[in-house]
C-alpha cells in the first residue's frame, strides 16, 4: 500500500509552499558587518578561545583573502559583498544555557514549530509526528527503533541547548557544541580540527575557519555504539547574516555513529549566506553515517531571496575497515555547491554516497561527491537522483579516483536524472581518474523525463497530474529514501511533493 | 592566467601560447608542459624513398582507394591522384587551441567536395618526415551535398620527431552522409593535435572512426553539431596505447535541433605506463526534443602503471529526451580468461584474444568490409609487438 | 584416469569449507553421476577440477592419468583432455565462436605436440558436429555465448566438447533450462561421445537426464562428501524420494 500512503501525503501538502519561513522575533547580539581581522579577534573572543583556536582562525583568514572564489560550479549569482554582513549573531536572552530550563521559551516554541521538540521527556521521532507511519519503515537504513535522538539545536551563530547529554555521556558520547568541546575537550578538537578539511582547502572553507561560531562536535570512543541518533538542527534567523557552522565527528576503533543534519531559515527576500564545514574521521573498524535533509529557504519563483548554501563535507576513513556513509536529501537553497566527499585512505574502507537533490523555482543545485580511494580493496558506491522542474539548474559533480597504490578499488557510480517541463536544465559532470590497472569503476548516467505511460496509468488510477508527479518521483528516489534514518523518512517525502508543487500544468 | 606566465621555448617558436592544466578543457593534458620542443614551421624538403616507404606502411595501403598524399604539411601533386579544390578562407571556432595553432602554421589541405555517390574511398596520407622539430599545419574541408555519400580516410604516418597539427571540417547537406575513418599511427616521437568540425544537416548522417595509436602525445577535438532534425552521427574511437603515449580525446555533441541521435563508442587500451583520456560532453539544447543521445567509454588497463581518465559529461535543457552515458575502467575480465584457458587456449592467447575482441568493437561500428580488416590487422599486430 | 582423494576445498577469501574429504575414482570407458541438493558442492568441484580461480585445496589430491592435476593450469588441464561444460556457460562479447574454437583447438593440438589443424580440415570438423547438435551456422557467427538462449548455450557447450574430443568431460547440470527435445539431442550428442577411453562425469540435480545418458555409477554428494554410490537404479530412488534424507541440518 506504499502508492496510497504516499498519494495521501501530497494530499496533505501545506498550502504555503515554505511552511518554515516564518520569522522569531528575538533580540540579537550581532556583530558590527564586515570581515577583518578584528571581526575574527571578535568572534574568537565572545567564545573565550584559547589563543591557539584565535591564531588558527587568523592563519584561515590570511589564506582567504588571497583566495578567489571558484566559478567552475555551473551555478551563477550577483557578486557577494562580504563586507555586508554580519558574521555573529547570537539571542541575546541566554548566553549559555546549562540546561533545557535555562532556553529561552521563543527558541524553544521556534524548534517545536519546527517539528523539533528539544524537551527530552518528549518522544523526539526527530520530524515525523507520533503514530504516523511510512511506507518505508522496516526497510530504513535506521538502526534505532526506540526514536530517540538527541538534538544539537543551533539559533544563528549559536548553539541553544544540546539534549540527552547525560544520557550518552553514560556510554561515553561526547555530544555538545564545537564551543563547548573546544573548552571541555580541547586536545580532541586540536588534534582533529582541520585535519579532513584544511583552513586554505578552498574559499568557503577557508572563510568558515576563520569566522565559524559554532556546530556540533562528536566523539565516540572505541567499539562504543551510540546508543541514539545524534542530530542537529541549524535555524538561521537573524538578517544579513552569514551562517557559518562546523561539525567534526570523530568515531574511533570499532564504533557507530548515526547523524542527522537538519536546517530552515525564514522567508527574506534578501539571499543569506551559509558556509558550514564538516569533518568526519573514522578509525579502524568504525562507521559513521551522515544524514542531511536541507531545506534552507529556496527563495521565490522568480528567483529573489533563498540561502547561498556553499557547504564543505568531507570524511576521512583513516583506518581500515572503516566506513563512511553520506546521504542527503537536497530541496532547499536558492544555490547549493556541496561535494561530500569521502577519502579511503584505510585498507578496505568504504564510502558511499547516495543523494535526492530536487530544483524547482530558480533554484540551482551543483552538487555531488569525490570518492579518493588510496587505500587497498576500498569501495565505493554512488547513487545520484537529481529532479529538475521549473526554470531550474540541476547539476550532477563528482569525482572517481584509484590512486596509484589503491589496489583492487571498487567503484559503482548511478547517477539519473529527472526532468519536469522543458524550461529546467539536468546535468551530469563526471570525472573518473584511474591510475592502476586493478581497479575497477563503473559508472552509468541517464537522463529523461517522466514516462507518458507512467503518467497516464497513475492518471487513469485517478490521481492528479500532480500527484500522480510526486508518486512517480518517490519512486525514481526510492534506492536513496531508503538509506535515510526511519525518523526522516516520512518527513522527506512529503518534502518531494512539496519541493515540486508548481512543477506541472 | 596563461598570459600571466613565461612563454616556454615551444610557445616562442610556435608564436602561441598554450593552455596548461587550470584550463579545464586541458586539466588532464597540460599542453604547455607537455610540449617542450621547439617545433616551428619549416619548409622541408622530403626524399622520394622515405615518402613512398612511408605511404606505403598505412595502415590501409590494401585498400582500393583514390589517394591524396601530403608530405609535411603540403599537397604532393606528381602522388595524388585527386585535385587539391579551393579552400574556404574562413576558419570556424577560431578561438580553439588547435584551429589557432593551426592559424598560426597557415594550414593548408586540400577540399574534398562529393556531389553524387562516391565510387572508391578516398585516402589521404599525411606523411612527416626529413626534419627534426617540424611544426606541421593541415587543414582540410570535406563537404557533402544533399543525397550524396562519401569514404574518406585521413591517414597520418611519420618518422623522428614533429608535431602534426591537423583541423578538418565536414559538413553534411541534407541526407548527406560520410563515413571518415582516421588513422592517428604518427611516429612514436611525434605530437598530434587535432579538430575535427562538423556540422549535419537534417537527415544527414555521419559516421566517424579514429584509431589513436601513434605519437608520443595525441590531443584530438572534435565538435559536432546538428543543424537539422533527424540527422544522425556515430562517433567511434580505439586507443592502442602502449610505453608512455598520452592520449586525449575531447568531444562536444551539440544537439542545437529535435529528433537528432548520436552514439560515442570509444575502447580505449592502454598498456605500459600510457595514459589514455576520453572527455565527451553531449548538450541538448532547450527545445532540442526527442534527442536520442548515448555515449561509452571503456578502458581496459594492461598494466599497473596504466591510466585512463574520463569525463562524460551531459549539458542537457530539454526534457523529452532520452540520454545517457556509461564509463568502464578495469583490467581483463576475469571469468573471460577462465573460460578460454578452460577450453586450452593458453594465458598469452587468451589475453591477446580477449583485447582484441574489446578493441575491436569500435571497428564493428565501420561500414567497409575492408577497412574494418584493415584495421584488425593493424590490432593484431600491435598486439603481437606488445 | 581420475583420482580423487579426500579432497578438501574452501573459498580462497572465506574459511568455510564447501569440500569436506571428498573421495572419488573414475576409469576409462566409465560414466558416472553425480547427484545432489543444491549447494552441496558439486559446481565446486567441477572448478576445482578445471582449475578456476578463487578456491583453495587445503587438504587431499588428484591425479589424472598419472599426473598431479591440481598444479596444472587451466589451459594444461584442457590440453591435457580435461573438459568442462559450465553450469553457467560465460558470454564473451567480440570474441567469434568459430575462432574461438579454433583457436582452442589448436592450442590444444600444439600443447601436445600434434600439428595445427588446417583451416579447411577445420571447417568439416565443425561442421560436421553442429549439424549433429542442431547448432546453426547464425549461432557459430556470433560471438562466444552472446545473445544465445539457455538451451542454446548449453547445446553450444557440448559442440565445444565434440570438436575437442576431451577425455574426461565433466558435465555440470548440462540438463537445466532445456525442454525435451532439447535434452534429447543434447544426450544423443554426448552418447556419441561414449567412447572406451573417455570418461564422463555428469553432475545433475534430476534424474531425467539419466534416463538418456546411462551411468555406470550415481553418486550422492551432499554436504561436500560423497555419501552414497550406487548403480544407476540409485538414481531412481532419489527421484522418488528426493533429497530430503541427504539434506544434512540445511539451514
Ligand atoms: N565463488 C563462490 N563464492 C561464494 N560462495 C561460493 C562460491 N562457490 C561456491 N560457493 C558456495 O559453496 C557452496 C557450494 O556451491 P556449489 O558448488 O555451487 O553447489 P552446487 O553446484 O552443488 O549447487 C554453496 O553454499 C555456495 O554458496
Ligand atoms: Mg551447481
Amino acid at each position: 500500500m506504499a502508492d496510497l500512503e504516499t498519494i495521501e501525503l501530497v494530499k496533505d501538502i501545506d498550502v504555503d509552499k515554505y511552511k518554515y519561513g516564518f520569522e522569531t522575533d528575538i533580540e540579537s547580539e550581532l556583530a558590527p558587518k564586515g570581515l577583518s581581522e578584528d571581526i575574527v579577534r571578535y568572534i574568537s573572543a565572545k567564545k573565550n578561545e584559547p589563543q591557539w583556536m584565535l591564531d588558527w582562525r587568523l592563519e584561515a583568514f590570511r589564506v582567504w583573502q588571497n583566495m578567489e572564489e571558484p566559478t567552475w560550479a555551473k551555478v551563477s549569482y550577483p557578486k557577494i559583498d562580504f563586507q555586508d554582513l554580519h558574521y555573529y549573531a547570537a539571542p541575546k536572552s541566554t548566553p549559555a544555557p546549562k540546561s533545557l530550563d535555562e532556553v529561552d521559551p521563543k527558541l524553544l516554541e521556534t524548534y517545536a514549530k519546527l517539528g523539533i521538540p528539544l524537551k527530552e521527556q518528549e518522544i523526539l521521532a526527530g520530524v515525523r509526528k507520533q503514530g504516523e507511519k511510512s511506507e518505508l519503515d522496516g526497510e530504513s537504513g535506521g538502526e534505532y527503533a526506540s526514536g530517540k535522538v538527541a538534538v544539537d539545536a543551533v539559533f544563528d551563530s549559536v548553539s541553544v541547548v544540546t539534549t540527552f547529554k547525560d544520557e550518552l555521556k553514560k556510554h561515553g558520547v561526547i555530544f555538545c557544541s564545537i564551543s563547548e568541546a573546544l573548552r571541555e575537550h580541547p586536545e580532541l578538537v586540536k588534534q582533529h580540527l582541520g585535519s579532513v578539511v584544511p583552513q586554505g582547502d578552498n574559499f568557503y572553507a577557508a572563510l568558515n575557519a576563520a569566522v565559524f561560531s559554532d556546530g556540533s562536535f562528536v566523539y565516540v570512543p572505541p567499539g562504543v555504539r551510540c546508543p541514539m541518533e545524534l542530530s542537529t538542527y541549524f535555524r538561521m534567523n537573524a538578517k544579513n547574516t552569514g551562517q557559518f557552522e562546523r561539525t567534526l565527528i570523530i568515531a574511533d576503533k570499532g564504533s557507530y555513529v548515526s547523524y542527522l543534519e537538519g536546517c530552515t531559515a525564514p522567508t527574506r527576500d534578501e539571499s543569506q549566506l551559509h558556509a558550514a564545514v564538516v569533518e568526519l574521521i573514522a578509525l579502524e573498524d568504525a562507521e559513521i553515517k551522515y544524514s542531511t535533509v536541507q531545506n534552507w529557504y529556496p527563495g521565490d519563483a522568480e528567483g529573489k531571496g533563498g540561502i547561498y548554501n556553499f557547504v564543505t563535507k568531507r570524511g576521512d576513513c583513516r583506518g581500515a575497515h572503516s566506513k563512511i556513509s553520506w546521504t542527503q536529501v537536497e530541496t532547499g537553497s536558492a544555490i547549493t555547491w556541496k561535494y561530500p566527499s569521502c577519502i579511503l585512505r584505510g585498507d578496505h574502507s568504504r564510502g558511499e554516497f547516495y543523494s535526492i537533490a530536487i530544483s524547482n523555482g530558480r533554484q540551482q543545485v551543483d552538487s555531488g561527491t569525490k570518492m579518493i580511494h588510496l587505500g587497498k580493496n576500498t569501495s565505493s558506491r554512488i547513487i545520484s537522483k537529481g529532479i529538475a522542474a521549473g526554470r531550474s539548474d540541476n547539476t550532477y559533480r563528482g569525482l572517481v579516483s584509484a590512486h596509484r597504490k589503491a589496489l583492487n578499488a571498487r567503484n559503482f557510480t548511478q547517477c539519473d536524472s529527472l526532468l519536469i517541463g522543458d524550461k529546467c536544465g539536468a546535468h551530469t559532470v563526471p570525472y573518473i581518474e584511474s591510475k592502476t590497472s586493478t581497479a575497477q569503476f563503473e559508472h552509468e548516467a541517464t537522463t529523461s523525463k517522466i514516462s507518458d505511460d507512467q503518467m497516464f496509468y497513475c492518471m487513469s488510477r485517478g490521481l492528479s497530474e500532480e500527484e500522480a508527479v510526486a508518486l512517480i518521483v518517490n519512486g525514481f528516489v526510492r534506492d536513496v529514501l531508503q538509506q535515510l534514518p526511519m525518523e526522516f523518512m516520512a518527513e522527506t517525502q512529503k518534502l518531494i511533493g512539496i519541493s515540486l508543487e508548481g512543477s506541472v500544468g | 592566467m596563461s598570459a600571466l606566465l613565461p612563454r616556454t621555448a615551444a610557445e616562442d617558436s610556435l608564436g602561441v601560447s598554450l593552455p596548461n592544466r587550470r584550463s579545464e578543457e586541458w586539466k588532464w593534458t597540460d599542453l604547455r608542459r607537455l610540449v617542450t620542443a621547439p617545433y616551428a614551421r619549416k619548409i622541408v624538403a622530403a626524399r622520394d624513398a622515405d615518402i613512398d616507404r612511408l605511404v606505403a606502411s598505412s595502415p590501409f595501403a590494401s585498400v582500393k582507394a583514390k589517394r591524396i598524399i601530403i608530405v609535411n604539411g603540403v599537397y604532393d601533386a606528381k602522388r595524388s591522384q585527386l585535385p587539391r579544390g579551393e579552400i574556404n578562407a574562413v576558419v570556424p571556432l577560431a578561438d580553439d587551441v588547435i584551429v589557432g595553432i593551426g592559424s598560426k602554421l597557415e594550414a593548408s589541405g586540400v577540399s574534398l567536395v562529393f556531389d553524387g555517390n562516391a565510387d572508391l574511398p578516398v585516402e589521404i596520407v599525411h606523411v612527416a618526415t626529413g626534419a627534426a622539430q617540424q611544426a606541421i599545419g593541415v587543414r582540410h574541408t570535406i563537404s557533402v551535398a544533399a543525397n550524396a555519400a562519401a569514404t574518406v580516410i585521413e591517414t597520418f604516418v611519420g618518422e623522428g620527431d614533429y608535431l602534426c597539427n591537423t583541423v578538418t571540417e565536414i559538413s553534411l547537406a541534407e541526407g548527406a552522409r560520410v563515413d571518415r575513418i582516421k588513422a592517428e599511427v604518427e611516429s612514436p616521437e611525434a605530437t598530434h593535435l587535432s579538430h575535427v568540425i562538423a556540422t549535419l544537416a537534417a537527415t544527414a548522417m555521419l559516421r566517424d572512426f579514429t584509431l589513436t595509436s601513434g605519437a608520443a602525445l595525441n590531443r584530438q577535438n572534435g565538435t559536432l553539431t546538428f543543424l537539422g532534425e533527424n540527422a544522425d552521427a556515430q562517433i567511434a574511437g580505439t586507443y592502442l596505447l602502449k610505453g608512455r603515449q598520452h592520449a586525449d580525446t575531447r568531444l562536444v555533441v551539440d544537439h542545437a535541433v529535435p529528433h537528432c541521435t548520436s552514439r560515442e563508442l570509444f575502447k580505449c587500451v592502454m598498456d605500459d605506463n600510457a595514459r589514455g583520456i576520453f572527455q565527451g560532453k553531449v548538450i541538448v539544447r532547450p527545445d532540442a526534443q526527442k534527442t536520442d543521445g548515448k555515449q561509452s567509454s571503456h578502458a581496459l588497463l594492461l598494466s599497473e602503471a596504466a591510466e585512463f581518465d574520463a569525463k562524460p559529461e551531459l549539458e542537457i535543457y530539454a526534457d523529452d529526451v532520452v540520454c545517457g552515458h556509461g564509463a568502464t575502467a578495469g583490467d581483463l575480465n576475469h571469468d573471460h580468461m577462465f573460460y578460454l584457458k578452460s577450453r586450452g587456449i593458453p594465458e598469452p592467447d587468451a589475453k591477446s584474444l580477449l583485447i582484441a575482441a574489446f578493441a575491436g568493437e569500435a571497428f564493428e561500428t565501420i561500414e567497409h568490409e575492408g577497412i574494418r580488416e584493415c584495421l584488425s590487422a593493424y590490432a593484431e599486430g600491435w598486439l603481437a609487438r606488445r | 584416469m581420475l583420482e580423487i582423494n579426500n579432497l578438501h576445498v574452501k573459498l580462497e577469501d572465506e574459511s568455510r569449507e564447501i569440500l569436506k574429504g571428498l573421495t572419488l575414482s573414475v576409469k576409462p570407458g566409465e560414466v558416472h553421476a553425480i547427484m545432489g541438493p543444491n549447494g552441496s558442492g558439486k559446481s565446486t568441484l567441477s572448478y576445482v577440477l578445471s582449475g578456476r580461480e578463487g578456491y583453495e585445496v587445503t587438504e587431499g589430491s588428484v591425479t589424472f592419468k598419472g599426473e598431479d592435476l591440481l598444479a596444472l593450469e587451466p589451459d594444461q588441464r584442457a590440453a591435457k583432455g580435461v573438459f568442462l561444460a559450465f553450469q553457467y556457460p560465460i558470454e564473451i562479447p567480440g570474441v567469434a565462436t568459430m575462432q574461438f574454437l579454433k583457436v582452442a583447438l589448436n592450442a590444444q593440438r600444439k600443447a601436445r605436440g600434434q600439428k595445427e589443424m588446417s583451416a579447411p580440415d577445420f571447417m568439416r570438423h565443425v561442421k560436421d558436429r553442429a549439424a549433429r547438435l542442431n547448432v546453426s551456422q547464425d549461432m557459430l557467427r556470433r560471438p562466444v555465448n552472446v545473445g544465445f538462449s539457455g538451451g542454446e548455450k548449453k547445446r553450444a557447450e557440448i559442440l565445444q566438447m565434440a570438436v575437442l574430443e576431451p577425455s574426461l568431460c565433466v558435465l555440470d547440470e548440462t540438463d537445466s533450462g532445456l525442454d525435451i527435445d532439447a535434452l534429447r539431442v543434447v544426450a544423443e550428442g554426448v552418447n556419441a561421445l561414449r567412447s572406451p577411453d573417455r570418461a564422463m562425469i555428469v553432475i545433475t540435480h534430476y534424474q531425467r537426464l539419466l534416463d538418456y545418458i546411462v551411468p555406470d555409477k550415481v553418486h550422492v554428494l551432499s554436504d561436500g562428501k560423497i555419501v552414497r554410490t550406487g548403480g544407476k537404479e540409485l538414481a531412481l530412488e532419489l527421484e522418488e524420494k528426493g533429497y530430503a534424507d541427504y539434506v544434512v541440518k540445511a539451514a
